[in-house]
């Protein structure tokens, strides 16, 4: 048999280059065929294609992505996405990257198209192509897929595919609760294409605008708004939003301005440059033209000194630490940063500027030994006599909680405003009723055309020869140490543990970060307890000591305490009233029994005014001690805290269980079924356990209806187990298990399953329970307890709560035509999308959805009056809609001064509203409030009067506005117009 | 003017389905005809139209079928540039103009090969034809006079045109017609040659010599009226009964290039 040879790609570019130049020596190398990738066209038909591998984003749920074998639009089989519910603690959004680990040449497609459809009409936050998980280069991505509940045909066009000859980035997709509530969604034929009925490419930068950008040498600018409009073959364009590595850029003078391949401008020298792109040989739409005044005139040298400031962002003195400069806060913050630095001279840049917060809540700032805030701003574009700029300064005030309802001042900067100087702003902050805990610094555009500005030097400040408080030196610095050595929790030597919290506990004590001698200083104020949270459980097993510096003139008792999981917690005395800055190092054992494998907190309680720095732990060097041994738990795990009216138990202390359970009964299984007493209570000990069933209610299980609950709960511990799987189990629909995830070895892990995740199991005739561990180490030991499922309310009557609320329905709507009918909120008509269905202009969440005799209403969050729902990009017409619809319940018993107001926001084709249409009810009108009963209001809104106010112009209605002030308790439903 | 004789040679006939989206049906070589261009208008010259060939149809009203435009003669809405005659339909808040050319009292011509190169519009909602209507039709209104729409095309298929006869007893809805679509390419990218061949028993429809539909007497539902002088009809309406009504999604504006424009007698 003839051998055959193999020859790799590779091997055969290099034979053809010899094969070249043995027959002509002026052939280049320009001329070889380059080794090709596969040109595979399928990423999932009825499974992963060749190579294909799936990440799920961080912070997503991972197990939001399936494969289905029941749903599909053809073959065997489609993917599943179940979108969570939001607030799922195993992940709030469903996404991942599809990719593969060898390129693939899809320079001959001009398309990825799928097949979708959705359980309910959905909009799919993003969907695209070219995320790799690493360079991602030429990602590629529709925003705000409309899907529904039909199979349908989607196309993502490849804006240009003659780059895409080594892509790995085959799909990925990001999608959120749709109104706070999940939903399933399913994906079939996903593959690239050769459709060629695409066309009409538009390339486009800044989002097609011809920008203009005054600056000076140094600044960075940012690429922004890049995208490809299409025609699609239905004639109706789309834009496929992309990364900037579509286009080659070119600065019109590179002497004045260069752009490199990721689109990041460099301004370099004074002059004009017009920066402008193509893609292939079509010439982008919008660019952006560089005017450089030169070089950058750094701010003002501060001059204050450093022990009467408190610097939030200068390079002349320390900083206090800063959550953020730039909160991005959605939705209706545009404020961009593109911080630089010149000459080791850092500098904040605000750009597409509309409102922007600096915030410094861990800790806050003491500024109580301060009078002014001091900020240097220099505006590079032109202004007009028009633009104001304002600052407001926030504090937390007593409650230490940024809630909306904080003491602040605000500062309108003096006008006229100068651009390219800078203009130094002193702000007097003696005004401000509480200054202990300033939180925040917002900036504010109060005119249209001020686009952006630099900031640079804000700090506080107090008037030389004020009267101090506290120590007037720093506390001694800490010595250098090798970084692995410490972990350090407050210090201004060392890299602090990031994400440290100081929670409210409920304590009087009043901390806020101060500035001593320029160092950052921690001040607790009248102590009476303070906590100190790190964002993950220490393992400080590797430390010898704990170090903290502390100072005090009035405190009598003062402890500090290590907190470990469970929560295990020592304290160590330490002496007081100091003389000066007092130091510590105390031994970790002296914490014995703290898990200092699992340090989650500290904390610190006592009495008086104390300040601390330098709080970290260390080694001396040399070895660290040995993992600590796990054993069975000596606690029992924290009481449960569901009303009793909302749990049904199988095996807890604190509520009563079914009765007659058998929790032992005989499945084959080797696992030995004790009850154990725990510390103050009782918990099951499974021991040798491969799987272990429960038959509830009897000994060979009886039948629960666990339809009206919502969660199972499960307390557990283990030292060995790595995978418990558990599964109520129904007498028709059987089982699934899920994980109980993650394990925490050696200490309590508490769990609160979705009863959703059964998914396919009937929740009506639940008889069994079953535990299992085959899935990992086996056998194994666990201890288990609370077990329990519950709601969390809102769901049937009953209860002795003191709202009960509607026990019946709103009435449901009848038929109509679809194009009859525009419905914001109902089960019977199809609600049209909205960009938020909740938008908190009333300072939160206004509504909670419950569901009332299986339909869905909506219930009135305490203390928040008023209910926006945003549409603003899917605008409605409604001047040929007659009659506004909704439904109201209230149970207030007293109606004095209520209101139940509707209005229709109408933008007249602006950006805000322009004018209105309301409906007001009270208990005068007609129809009026009542309590204990439905009220539906179906009011002809052709014309005013009546309960129908203010105008009648609903030609563009983006939002809708429900007030329900004075309302205590109330429920609505079915909000649509009519004709 | 001076006439010159052409032979159009087509390769290939195909047994169209109801709508071909692929060459599946059988070929048969297709005979050959001889033919004497006797009209045309090349749009070589920018500017307004050639006022002895075309007269513009203007207003509004719907023109029956619920049509949105109005009909200008604005340079904006019909114009020649560039060798081409451009037809752009317009969108003003909602209000849309565009135009509507015809031949009518300039030219009219019984049998014969009509053709014209054209490149079109895209879009929900708009709607092109290249068409003829019967010289007659004031003394003998439509549908008697007799209509040959050679091209009609919805910008929500533009991969997709349409050929169709209205006469009496198969007007409006019933029009006797058929579809030529692409299977991989659209009719707004490029210039595509659209065509009818006229006889005493027979219309061919053409899109790049391709022939795609042929109807003869014995295919009507009513009386075979295509045996005297028809006119042509140029024109981009917006909305309509035909083609639905432009979306918020329907870019504007919209424009039609027409190259040519050329008619034919057949000849021994």
């Amino acid at each position: 048999m003839k051998k055959i040879q193999h020859i790799h790609p590779v091997i055969a570019l290099l034979m053809t280059a010899l094969l070249v130049f043995t027959v002509s020596c002026e052939r280049d190398f320009d001329e070889l065929e380059p080794a090709g990738f596969p040109t595979t066209p399928e990423v999932f038909i009825d499974g992963f294609s060749a190579g294909l591998a799936y990440a799920a984003f961080g912070g997503s749920n991972v197990t939001a992505f399936a494969v289905d074998e029941e749903v599909k639009y053809a073959g065997t089989s489609s993917m599943r996405f179940a979108v969570p519910d939001a607030g799922d603690p195993e992940g709030a959004y469903a996404g991942g990257v599809y990719y593969t680990a060898e390129g693939r040449d899809l320079s001959g497609y001009d398309a990825l198209t799928f097949w979708a459809k959705a359980s309910k009409s959905a909009t799919i936050d993003l969907v695209g192509f070219g995320n790799d998980l690493k360079d991602s280069k030429y990602l590629a991505y529709l925003q705000g897929l409309k899907i529904n509940t039909n199979w349908k045909k989607y196309i993502i066009p490849i804006p240009e595919a003659s780059r895409l000859t080594e892509e790995k980035g085959m799909f990925y997709y990001s999608e959120g609760p749709e109104d706070g509530l999940g939903y399933t969604f399913w994906i079939d034929e996903l593959k690239f294409e050769k459709l060629g009925t695409l066309a009409h490419k538009r390339p486009i930068i800044f989002n097609g605008e011809d920008a203009v950008e005054s600056t000076v040498n140094g600044i960075r600018i940012p690429l922004t708004g890049t995208s490809f409009i299409f025609n699609m073959p239905n004639g109706i364009d789309q834009t496929v939003y992309t990364s900037s590595a579509y286009f080659n850029f070119t600065s019109s003078n590179a002497t004045v301005a260069t752009i490199d391949s990721t689109g990041m401008v460099s301004v370099l020298s004074e002059g004009t440059s017009v920066i402008t792109a193509k893609s292939g040989d079509v010439d982008a739409g919008g660019s952006l033209t560089i005017n450089s005044a030169g070089d950058f005139t750094h701010a003002p040298e501060p001059t204050i000194p450093a022990e009467r400031v408190i610097s939030i962002f200068s390079d002349a003195y320390s900083n206090v630490p800063v959550d953020f400069y730039n909160g991005y806060w959605e939705p209706y913050q545009t404020t961009l940063s593109a911080d630089f630095k010149v000459n080791d001279d850092n500098v904040l840049n605000y750009t597409n500027f509309n409102f922007v917060g600096i915030q410094f809540t861990s800790p806050p700032i003491d500024a109580s030994n301060t009078d002014t805030l001091h900020m240097d701003v220099w505006i590079p574009n032109a202004v007009t006599a028009a633009d104001k700029l304002s600052v407001t300064i926030v504090d937390m005030g007593a409650d230490g909680a940024l809630d909306g309802n904080d003491p602040s001042i605000s500062y309108e900067i003096p006008g006229p405003l100068t651009s390219q100087t800078w203009i130094s702003v002193d702000i007097s902050i003696s005004a401000l009723s509480s200054k202990s805990r300033l939180a925040q610094i917002i900036l504010e555009n109060l005119s249209t055309s001020l686009s952006g500005f630099y900031l640079d030097n804000i700090y506080l400040y107090g008037s030389a020869g004020g009267t101090t408080e506290g120590p007037s030196e720093a506390a001694p610095a800490p010595p250098a140490r090798e970084a692995g050595d410490v972990v350090s929790i407050y210090s201004d030597i060392y890299t602090n543990l990031e994400g440290t919290d100081y929670p409210d506990w409920g304590q009087v004590t009043v901390l806020s970060g101060t500035t001593v001698a320029d160092d950052n200083t921690l001040k607790l104020a009248n102590l009476d307890y303070q906590g100190i949270q790190l964002a993950a459980s220490q393992d400080i097993t590797g430390m010898e000591y704990l170090h903290l510096d502390f100072w005090t003139e009035n405190s009598s008792s003062l402890n500090v305490y290590l907190i470990s999981s469970g929560p295990v917690e020592k304290a160590y005395a330490l002496t007081v009233p100091t003389s000066g800055w007092s130091g510590v190092d105390i031994p970790l054992s002296d914490f014995s029994p703290v898990d200092l494998a699992d340090l989650i907190q500290l904390k610190f309680d006592g009495n008086g005014d104390i300040y601390l720095d330098n709080i970290y732990f260390y080694t001396a060097g040399g070895g660290g001690g040995g993992n600590g041994t796990c054993e069975d738990p000596t606690e029992a795990p924290p009481a449960p805290t569901e009303d009793a009216a909302d749990v049904i138990s199988v095996f807890s202390d604190a509520y009563t269980d079914i009765a007659n359970t058998n929790f032992n009964p005989g499945w084959g299984q080797t696992t030995i079924v004790t009850t154990e007493s725990i510390g103050t209570g009782s918990s099951l000990k499974y021991d040798n356990f491969n799987f272990q069933g429960t038959n509830l209610g009897g000994a060979d299980g009886v039948d629960q209806d666990l339809s009206s609950m919502e969660y199972l709960h499960i307390d557990m511990w283990t030292c060995d187990a790595t995978v418990v799987e558990v599964t109520p189990i129904s007498r028709t629909t059987g089982e699934k298990l899920v994980s109980l995830a993650p394990i925490n070895t050696g200490q309590w892990n508490s769990y609160d399953i979705p009863l959703s995740d059964f998914s396919g199991v009937s929740m009506a005739d639940i008889f069994q329970l079953k535990f299992d561990c085959q899935a990992g180490n086996n056998p194994s030991k666990i201890f288990i307890d609370n077990i329990y499922f519950y709601t969390t309310g809102g769901g049937g009557g009953g209860g002795g709560g003191t709202t009960t609320g509607p026990a019946t329905a709103a009435p449901t709507p009848p038929v109509r035509d679809a194009g009859n009918v525009v419905s914001i909120y109902s089960d019977a008509y199809t609600n049209i999308a909205v960009d938020n269905f909740d938008a908190g202009w009333c300072g939160g969440a206004a509504v909670t959805g419950v569901t009332i005799e299986g339909n869905n209403t909506l219930k009135k969050n305490a203390g928040i009056d008023c209910h926006g729902i945003d549409f603003s990009s899917n605008r409605q017409d409604l001047s040929s809609f007659t009659h506004i619809h909704f439904d109201f319940y209230t149970d207030d018993t007293d109606l004095t001064g209520d209101v139940f107001n509707v209005k229709l926001v109408d933008f007249a084709g602006g950006a805000g509203e322009a004018s209105a249409l309301e409906v007001n009810i009270n208990t005068g009108t007609t129809p009026g409030i009542v309590a204990g009963t439905w009220v539906t209001v179906d009011i002809d809104i052709t014309s005013l009067g009546g309960i129908v106010t203010n105008n009648l112009t609903r030609s563009d209605i983006a939002q809708i506005g429900i007030t329900t002030a004075n309302l205590t308790n109330v429920w609505y439903d079915n909000i649509y117009l009519y004709k | 003017m001076k006439s010159h004789n052409v032979t159009i040679t087509k390769g290939i006939l195909l047994f169209a389905a109801l709508l071909i989206l692929a060459a599946c049906g059988d070929n048969t070589e297709l005979e050959d005809r001889s033919y004497e261009m006797v009209w045309q208008d090349e749009f070589d010259t920018d500017g307004a139209l050639d006022g002895s060939k075309w007269v513009y149809d203007l207003g509004g009203g719907g023109w029956g079928n619920n049509e949105l435009q109005t009909y200008t003669n604005n340079p904006l809405n019909v114009r020649k540039e560039d060798g081409s005659l451009l037809i752009t339909a317009i969108n003003t808040g909602g209000s849309f103009t565009s135009a509507r050319i015809k031949t009518m009292g300039k030219f009219d011509q019984a049998y014969g090969r009509f053709e014209a190169r054209i490149k079109l519009p895209w879009g929900p909602g708009i709607w092109p034809a290249f068409w003829l209507l019967g010289a007659d039709i004031e003394t003998n209104p439509w549908p008697a006079c007799g209509e040959i729409d050679i091209m009609e095309y919805r910008g929500q298929e533009p991969n997709m045109i349409h050929g169709s006869v209205h006469g009496p007893g198969y007007s409006g809805g019933a029009a006797i017609t058929k579809s030529y679509g692409f299977p991989n390419d659209r009719f707004d990218v490029d210039y595509h040659l659209f065509a009818v061949e006229w006889g005493e028993d027979f219309i061919q429809y053409f899109v790049d010599d391709v022939l795609y539909q042929e109807i003869q007497p014995g295919d009507l539902t009513g009386d075979w009226v295509f045996d005297h002088p028809f006119f042509i009809i140029l024109n981009v309406a917006v909305g309509g009964d035909y083609v639905g009504f432009p979306t918020e999604d329907t870019p504007f504006p919209q424009t039609m290039y027409i190259d040519y424009v050329r008619v034919y007698e057949e000849v021994n």
